[in-house]
């Protein structure tokens, strides 16, 4: 089986044959290294990485050839909306983009299921990870990079009350990489401390063992904290404890990476602060990898807002150093991620890397300015581990609520986290390894007394699951009710006939979104938005985010609403593609008939870019083909345009109008015909109008011979006067 | 730490260079952690031994109800794929199905009897 980028992923393919599937490979992957010195289109890169077979490149592309350069860093995308099979074609769009490290967050409450989860279950917020689910996953990825080209790495959590488990069951399956800190555990999910840190051995271990990337979780103090930066000394501490501990436990350096988010945001001077912060982790922890998260913090439900925030963040981890950027969906505030602002999320990443590319070599941190501001951070952090040790260790200081607390050490506000070393879920469940402890397994971290003779643990067992894949056992459905298979016949009878909804994360969900600006104060805007989807016939309207413009003139709404009705993609009556001429004949025609034609913008309209890129050999342009032409600049009067075709003899008047307000291009259009018959030159001269909001009937309507729309190209143009001129030589 | 403390150890350590601040900032991480690890290290948990079926091949079902069941008589400390392994030695059978048997409530007695000395819950 492999990918077709024409056809649409057969998930009901995908769903066969699990119970035989292996993973393709395991393990971490980085980029490699790009195989023709960093040379992408006519630009040299200094921080890129080997291309993607396919892919789509970021929207101004177009100008620059189509080239897509990819960062050396990984990027990720967050992917879970609950249903793994919708997540599935996200996941192929997250890849086309230029992601390579597919995240899938648990459903909430995952991390207190003491034991793994089975079948497909439909989550809240997440995907219930289960063999299943990330066997099928996994399985996808294995397509999906193959089609575009790059190893993806696959993601998940070896967190809760399960993780050994889970870090089993990830091994077997080819995740990764997976979060893996047990503070995350002692203090986000109220799990017993000891428990914690004692499973967390096991399940580094088995993690190593599979060369599964780890991130850990320090970045979520960030996250909980009143004020992000007052807890700069402590993440360097969270930071440690886990790296160490991870190391202790049997990973390499080079396989831990810490999961580090800029702490703050504007309108505090959040730059200058976060610089320093990123700077002194950096060299803390110089042997381990970054991973550069997004701040999600100060996130609201304005995505330009967000969006502006993680332009910053990962111009700070270009300025510094990262291993992987990772994204975080600008949506976040507001909904389940939507397909849309996933994309948003790596192509943020992706433009902002690859703008700044090589910049270190001409910007560069002055680090006299930065020299005390880094130690007094650094400092502090000593200061506040010699505290946990004279406060009697870490799970005393946890049940006097070191962390997260809001002041800047040593202040403290007495507003951390507590938790108490012999309470929380999973208290009593730690059981003293016997002198004659054994547990006849590879893999397995901490005391095993193997028996006598005994050389290889999982020799009496003759192997164990992670060399010997066919000893898995694959459990299928649990919940007759709650699975991938009742999901998909909801929705297959639709996709055979062809029928369409709007979907933002799962299939047929119907989800649409208006943009609507009221000129009156939020409340009223809120209501007059609501009473409008209403009208409209839209189920479920909620208004998702509001921008107030004024106080009283206006306010600007977001609103998701359901659309009820399918469209039949089978009815729908598509604008007929013109079909053009060969280069080759289009280029004979203008050899034996020469052409000229004149161009402009007409009006007031000073947008070039369309129109040049129409005229320009370099842009593959009507030059291209021997068809010369008199450009005469932007808002250029009607009346100037055509004496100027009838000075130069030309046959067509290109005239580019970007500007619409008003109708005001209809009113343009209407009037260059209308002087060319008054002119007496109707006839003998072809009108086309261009433009990003041209529409060919509508420029036809309105005097014009042709009109060509966004994506245009040279030689859709030029055709079309070739074509033309050759039906009029023929009619005679 | 009290802040007169803190000012006074911030002064101590100013005198460090760069090198010496990073070289302290790990001696003391790693003196957090070592009881970690010793306690990690000796210890077990009903994930880590449901872990340890797992890779033995045994399923979710099949781990869960043997660990629960092994964790009530107090014979968790031994490891669950070792006393699924003596109980499979004692009956001379195959051990994935005798711990499936354990699993489901299956064979106790053999194992108790293998492991005397631990108090039968």
């Amino acid at each position: 089986m492999s990918l077709d980028p024409t056809k649409k992923l057969d998930v009901d393919e995908i769903l066969t044959g699990l119970a035989d599937y292996r993973p393709k490979r395991k393990g971490w992957h980085w980029r490699e290294a790009h195989p023709s010195e960093k040379k992408e289109g006519s630009y040299r890169y200094e921080e890129i990485s080997k291309p993607l077979t396919q892919s789509l490149p970021l929207p101004a592309g177009r100008y620059f050839d189509n080239i897509d350069p990819q960062p050396q860093e990984i990027i990720t995308a967050e992917i879970a909306s609950g249903r793994f099979e919708d997540d599935l074609r996200r996941m192929r769009m997250a890849a086309w983009h230029g992601a390579d490290h597919i995240m899938v967050i648990r459903t909430l409450g995952q991390s207190h299921f003491d034991g793994l989860l089975e079948g497909t279950p439909e989550g809240t917020g997440g995907v219930p990870i289960t063999r299943k689910e990330i066997r099928a996953s996994r399985k996808a990825l294995d397509l999906i990079e193959e089609e575009v080209g790059r190893p993806i790495n696959f993601h998940s959590y070896v967190s809760g009350i399960a993780g050994p488990e889970v870090a089993v069951l990830f091994a077997e399956e080819g995740v990764n990489g997976a979060h893996q800190d047990p503070q995350y555990n002692v203090l986000y999910r109220g799990i017993n401390p000891i428990r914690s840190f004692v499973d967390a051995a096991v399940a580094k271990k088995l993690m190593a063992s599979a060369d599964i990337l780890q991130i850990d979780g320090a970045h979520n103090a960030n996250a909980s904290s009143k004020i992000a930066w007052k807890v700069m000394p402590e993440l360097l501490v969270q930071h440690a404890i886990n790296s160490s501990f991870s190391v202790r436990a049997g990973m390499k350096k080079s396989l831990i990476s810490l999961s580090t988010v800029p702490p703050m945001s504007s309108p505090s001077p959040s730059f200058r602060l976060n610089f320093v912060y990123a700077l002194t982790i950096r060299e803390l922890f110089k042997e381990f990898k970054f991973r550069a998260q997004m701040n999600t913090r100060y996130i609201e439900a304005d995505l330009y807002d967000a969006t502006r925030i993680h332009v910053l963040d990962a111009v700070l981890s270009r300025l510094t150093h990262a291993d992987l950027q990772s994204t975080i969906t600008p949506d976040e505030g507001r909904n389940v991620p939507w397909h849309i602002n996933s994309i948003r999320g790596v192509q943020t990443a992706k433009h902002t890397l690859i703008a700044l590319d090589g910049i270190k070599r001409y910007v560069g941190p002055k680090m006299d300015a930065l020299k005390d501001e880094m130690r007094d951070l650094k400092i502090r952090a000593i200061l506040y581990m010699e505290d946990i040790l004279e406060n009697g260790g870490y799970f005393e200081a946890v049940e006097k609520g070191f962390f997260v607390d809001s002041g800047y050490f040593p202040e403290r506000n007495g507003d951390g986290i507590v938790r108490k070393k012999d309470g929380e879920l999973g208290a009593g469940s730690i059981v003293p390894r016997e002198r004659d402890y054994y547990a006849p397994v590879c893999h397995h971290y901490g005391y095993n007394a193997l028996p006598a003779g005994v050389k290889k643990a999982c020799d009496p067992i003759r192997g164990c699951t992670l060399d010997h894949p066919e000893k898995i056992q694959f459990l299928d459905e649990l919940d007759e009710n709650d699975n991938v298979e009742v999901r998909r016949a909801a929705v297959r009878e639709s996709e055979r006939k062809g029928l369409l909804k709007p979907e933002v994360e799962w299939k047929n969900d119907g989800i649409i979104q208006l943009d609507i600006t009221i000129p009156d104060n939020p409340d009223i805007a809120e209501a007059a938005a609501l009473e409008i989807a209403n009208r409209l016939g839209l189920e479920e309207p909620t208004v998702i985010s509001k921008t107030v413009l004024h106080p009283a003139e206006g306010t600007y709404v977001e609103l998701k609403a359901r659309v009820p009705f399918f469209v039949d993609r089978n009815t729908l009556r598509l604008p007929e593609k013109p079909v053009t001429l060969s280069e080759e004949e289009i280029t004979r025609y203008v050899h034996e008939n020469p052409l000229r034609v004149v161009a402009g913008t007409v009006g007031n309209d000073e947008h070039s870019v369309g129109i040049r890129e129409i005229l320009d050999i370099k842009h593959g342009g009507i030059e291209k083909f021997g068809i010369k032409y008199t450009y005469l600049g932007t808002s250029v009067p009607v009346e100037k345009m055509i004496d100027a075709a009838i000075e130069t003899n030309s046959q067509a008047i290109l005239c580019s109008m970007i500007i619409t307000h008003n109708d005001v291009h209809i009113d343009e259009m209407k009037k260059i015909h209308q002087l060319c018959i008054e002119k007496g030159v109707r006839d003998r001269l072809l009108l086309i109008a261009g433009g990003t909001q041209i529409k060919n009937e509508i420029a036809i309507q309105s005097g014009m011979d042709a009109g060509f729309g966004r994506g245009t190209k040279g030689i859709d143009v030029a055709s079309f006067i070739v074509k033309t001129l050759q039906g009029k030589k023929a009619g005679g | 730490m009290k802040t007169d403390l803190f000012e006074k150890r911030k002064q101590e350590l100013s005198r460090l260079t760069d090198e010496e601040l990073n070289r302290k900032f790990w001696e003391l991480s790693e003196k957090i952690v070592d009881p970690l690890v010793k306690l990690a290290y000796e210890n077990t948990t009903p994930s880590i031994e449901r872990s340890v079926l797992l890779r033995m091949g045994f399923n979710s079902l099949e781990a869960k109800g043997f660990v629960d069941k092994c964790f009530e008589r107090g014979l968790l400390g031994r490891g669950a794929g070792h006393v699924i392994l003596k109980v499979a030695e004692e009956l001379k059978r195959d051990y994935l199905a005798v711990g499936k048997e354990m699993a489901e409530g299956k064979h106790w007695e053999v194992a108790e009897k293998s492991f005397k000395g631990v108090k039968i819950g």
